[in-house]
């Protein structure tokens, strides 16, 4: 028994756990303030029938209801958003993947290369979709001019509800810079002798590459997959941009203009809780598909949670 | 996951806190009020849609005006603004929040009066002994209201009318505007020309919905259709005018090449207030649009002659003929204001002072909203505007119909419209029997 | 391999160039489909900087992502220290809800948050909804920090420790130091959040031209000022440019960056 010093191990044990809590403090209110409330607000708006001017009604289940039965968008949005992630994500990571391999081949002149095919990535979302809008614009864009220049017969785009989405791939392929980067590096982290040794075993490109570099680089492409689901899950700025703009629709004022253009092709469910909470007024509405999208959210992020994805270790 | 939320219940005690943190948090925007005195020193705000350098200079010369008559009251005047923008600002409240709004559309008015947004005008009128019914005409004051309450009222009107190149008519030998939809079609057919490629050189008329102005409630116009019945419930699919416009709408489309093309060529135009507009630059021989576009061409100085007349009408509607789409800017007092009865000094000046309107109206060519400043002398009539005029003032003219819901049956209809000229509405009597269910279910979504 | 390189190089560079070469066309040359300028006006340029509200827009930028950057490596600095190096009860739990956070839509919370700031504290209009729950730890900054400070050897705090150091000294007198790369990373990584998000200032700034940031005001550029494709590329290209100096000389805390995020795969 060693009851003398338990004070004053009380006392330390006070004073780590006050030290814990201050340096989370920023956190701490931070998740409580700017997490927790909006979380549950959201659950009692979902309830409530609010306009933003008269107090907020108690309606039970009508905007679940409304969203989930009568609304016209709310299919499209879901339908596109996960087509988003399919496919968007898997092609990003392909083509990040071929591009890492090219430029860990490349022998000349790979430092412009590495510039070359990181810069897009930089460029502002909204700008890049500016540029884009215009590049593949019908009627006048360089892109449609040169491919009939050489006969090719080119598609719409953005103006083409079937390839306004392959077009916003291509734009999101473009930027494809941060994968490119990651897979460089963890590419260059495959142990050179391995190579070696498959090559002695009289191994092929393909070979070599299905038994060598892709074991060692799985946890990587687990995730950027992740990660790309999360973030196209949130897809909003190059959507609502190239939609607006491809329309040609003036916004002038007093106009709503309805996102998803062509034909609801571009519209994503975070573009339609802004419509309904910020165009509409419709706060109910809106929180209700703000909570479907936090359910499709949460259950990847179980999946993230997982320790194939690497974000949290045993020792965590 | 759930096993290691039970580990640490320590943390989630914050996240409980916050429903404390909720039942107090959802109070309403600051309350304005009435009971200023308004020939006290003032600053008021008034937010409006105009930006054009003419526009905004008219605005300002207004304002000029209206503070040498109100020495105490000052204006600090925002132009650009959207409705999003003062949809947004008036629920907002606070310090920055205007006190004058207005709107350049009357599809909003509904949701404005309605939910109290806009303070009710008709008190501040009784006080100052302005007689409505006296002063503005009828289809101005239906639009700029909503179930008896007045909470806005008209700041100019707008009517929508042809717009044709005379010179191309002529090439065509077409000699007078179409006063029918078979003309119509006749002539814009006519008049199209296509490039050696195949692509077109010259349009007769683009009716495709997303082109500039021509979203379909004012196409929709000429056929003076009927959104609702008597019960507030949408009836679209009941009146045969819908449907006949949406086949005048596409045998339209059909004869000028097909909505792709079309909407191919429309990519090549230029925005619709630059000095590319399409009809501008010669694309499009025929154009829906406004009656301010008239001074817009003068200023412009096109390589053609122009000519205006009212858009056509159904073929077994002949003598409708001179009726066309009505809107109009529309003006209010916000409900957060706490200077009401200054702001309504201002709004009372911009909309109903006869030698103010008439200025405005003849600066930036648009239709004066009272009934003494369309008899005016002083009112400009150009033969190009004088269309318009007569457009506004014929009985058979109609606006939108104000709803609960402000403009979102008007989005509903546009989504439909669009999803008909693309052909990809097969049974369009089921269509409009969906569209009017989906008014039906928004409108009752919106309510309290 | 060299030619597929070459090819898909052009992939990434061609855009900037026609880009570029529409921003110097006249107004009708831009419509027309071109690819070659006719005459270069250099003057697009100009009259980009001379649209009313350009410069507040880049004022209002620089003034996001600079606040908003620092207060983010200020507050999560710390958190993300004791994440790494602390043994407490819970720690998992925290570290579960930081990356939940991080990992969640901005638009699922989005509505309540503008009601409070809109209608309580009436700041909407600004930027300040953006900026301030900056200074309360954003969860990427944070979970990337731990990352990074997991592979600072535990025997340099110790030692620290034993110098006696508080556990705040050792955190700016060890551990931050140690952990500039890291930093550096994190706070380009949030300066270029602020500088390209749209969403927030669509939010909360919207109402308030005076507040419009380059991401959103470019956006309404075409729309609101009613000015053709050349104006529009010219003022595209302003918006990227500074993000693109920022990389050629911060490269390499870019890279590490990048890098970071799936350096613990």
């Amino acid at each position: 028994m060693a009851i003398p010093l338990a004070p004053e191990l009380r006392r330390k044990r006070t004073r780590e756990r006050l030290r814990t809590l201050g340096f989370l403090s920023p956190w701490l209110v931070g998740f409580t303030v700017f997490f927790g409330y909006p979380l549950l607000a959201t659950v009692y708006f979902s309830f409530m029938h609010y306009n933003q001017i008269q107090s907020p009604t108690f309606v039970g289940l009508r905007n679940w209801r409304y969203v989930l039965e009568q609304m016209p968008l709310f299919g499209p949005a879901l339908w596109n958003t996960l087509w988003l992630v399919v496919v968007m994500v898997a092609l990003r990571v392909a083509f990040g993947l071929g591009i890492g391999l090219l430029v860990t081949k490349v022998k000349t002149g790979a430092g412009f290369f590495r510039t070359a095919f990181y810069l897009p990535y930089l460029a502002p979302p909204v700008a890049a979709t500016v540029a884009f809008v215009f590049l593949l614009n019908p009627g006048t864009g360089p892109v449609n001019e040169a491919l009939s220049a050489v006969g090719v017969s080119a598609p719409n785009w953005f103006n083409d509800p079937d390839w306004a989405k392959p077009s916003l791939v291509l734009l999101s392929l473009w930027g494809i810079g941060d994968l490119m980067v990651i897979f460089m590096a963890s590419l260059l982290d495959v142990p050179k002798e391995q190579y070696e040794a498959a090559e002695l075993d009289g191994a092929g490109a393909f070979a070599k590459f299905r038994y060598v570099t892709w074991p060692s680089i799985v946890p990587i492409v687990m995730f950027a997959v992740v990660t790309g689901v999360v973030q196209t899950m949130q897809y909003y700025t190059q959507a609502l941009v190239a939609g607006k703009l491809a329309s040609g629709v003036s916004i002038g004022p007093g106009t709503v203009i309805q996102p998803g253009y062509p034909d609801h092709s571009t519209l994503t469910v975070p573009q339609l809780v802004y419509s309904l909470g910020f165009q509409n007024f419709n706060t109910g509405a809106a929180c209700v598909l703000s909570l479907v999208l936090f359910a499709i959210a949460m259950a990847v992020t179980s999946l993230l949670m997982r320790k194939r994805a690497g974000l949290l270790t045993a020792e965590d | 996951m759930p096993r290691t939320h039970r580990r640490a219940p320590a943390l989630l005690v914050p996240l409980l806190l916050c429903a404390g943190l909720l039942l107090s948090g959802c109070a309403n925007p600051g309350r304005g009020s009435a009971d200023d005195d308004p020939t006290r020193p003032v600053t008021l705000r008034f937010w409006h849609g105009w930006s054009e350098k003419n526009e905004v200079k008219a605005v300002d010369a207004a304002i000029a005006r209206f503070e040498e008559l109100h020495p105490n009251i000052r204006v600090k005047s925002t132009g650009n603004v959207s409705d999003a923008t003062v949809n947004q600002a008036l629920r907002a409240g606070g310090g920055d929040a205007p006190d004058v709004v207005s709107s350049f559309t009357t599809d909003n008015v509904g949701q404005y009066c309605s939910s109290g947004m806009w303070a009710d005008l008709d008190p501040f009128m009784k006080k100052s002994g302005l007689d409505k019914e006296k002063v503005f005409p009828k289809t101005l004051l239906s639009y700029t209201s909503y179930k008896g309450t007045q909470c806005a009222l008209p700041l100019l009107a707008d009517a929508y009318g042809l717009y044709y190149n005379k010179d191309a008519f002529e090439k065509a030998g077409i000699t007078r505007p179409p006063r029918t939809m078979s003309e119509f079609r006749e002539d814009a057919v006519k008049l199209t020309e296509r490039t050696s490629g195949g692509s077109y050189k010259q349009l007769g008329f683009m009716p495709d919905f997303r082109l500039y102005q021509n979203s379909p409630d004012r196409l929709l116009a000429q056929w003076g259709p009927k959104y609702f019945d008597a019960d507030g419930k949408a009836r679209l699919a009941e009146s045969p005018e819908t449907a006949e416009f949406f086949t005048v709408q596409r045998d339209l489309i059909r004869a000028q090449g097909g909505y792709g093309p079309l909407e191919r060529f429309r990519t090549t135009f230029g925005d619709e207030m630059s000095s590319q507009n399409a009809f501008l630059t010669g694309k499009l021989a025929m154009h829906m649009d406004g009656e301010w576009r008239g001074l817009m061409l003068n200023e412009a100085e096109p390589s053609f002659r122009w000519g205006t007349a009212p858009m056509p009408v159904p073929d077994d509607r002949a003598d409708t003929y001179g009726r066309g789409y009505l809107t109009g800017t529309v003006a209010g007092i916000a409900h957060s204001s706490k200077h009401q009865n200054a702001a309504w000094e201002l709004l009372k000046f911009l909309t109903a002072d006869t030698e103010q309107v008439v200025a405005f109206a003849n600066a930036i060519h648009n239709i004066p909203s009272t009934n003494a400043a369309l008899a005016s002398p002083k009112l400009d009539r150009d033969p190009a505007f004088r269309t318009f005029l007569d457009i506004a003032a014929n009985p058979r003219s109609t606006g939108m119909p104000p709803s609960v819901n402000g403009g979102q049956y008007i989005v509903s209809l546009r989504d439909f419209s669009f999803d008909v000229e693309a052909g990809r509405v097969h049974d369009l009597a089921k269509g409009l029997r969906a569209l009017d269910r989906q008014i039906d279910d928004d409108n009752l979504q919106s309510r309290n | 391999m060299h030619t597929t390189a070459v090819a898909v190089a052009l992939f990434f560079v061609l855009p900037f160039v026609f880009v570029f070469l529409t921003s110097v066309m006249s107004d009708d040359q831009a419509m027309s489909g071109d690819l070659w300028p006719h005459e270069w006006n250099w003057s697009n340029y100009a009259a980009v900087f001379n649209t009313p509200g350009f410069l507040d827009w880049w004022r209002n930028s620089l003034l996001y992502a600079g606040l908003g950057t620092l207060f983010t490596v200020c507050s999560s600095v710390p958190v993300a220290y004791a994440l790494a190096k602390f043994r407490f009860r819970g720690r998992r739990t925290a570290l579960v809800l930081v990356i939940s956070t991080m990992m969640l839509p901005p638009q699922v919370i989005v509505i309540p948050m503008y009601l409070v700031w809109a209608q309580q504290l009436h700041l909407s209009g600004s930027l300040w909804p953006l900026i301030i729950p900056m200074a309360f730890g954003d969860a990427y900054s944070i979970f990337l920090l731990r990352q990074f400070l997991l592979t600072i050897p535990k025997e340099y705090l110790e030692s620290a420790k034993v110098d006696g150091c508080g556990e705040l000294r050792t955190l700016l007198g060890i551990v931050v130091p140690m952990a500039k790369p890291g930093i550096a990373a994190v706070a380009l990584f949030q300066f270029f959040y602020c500088w390209n998000d749209y969403f927030g200032p669509q939010i909360y700034a919207a109402q308030n031209p005076g507040a419009w940031t380059l991401s959103y005001g470019l956006e309404s550029f075409k729309s609101a000022h009613s000015v053709n494709w050349n104006l529009t590329m010219a003022a595209t290209l302003l918006v990227m440019a500074p993000v693109i100096v920022v990389f050629f000389f911060a490269q390499k805390a870019f890279v590490e960056g990048v890098t970071l995020t799936g350096v613990k795969g």
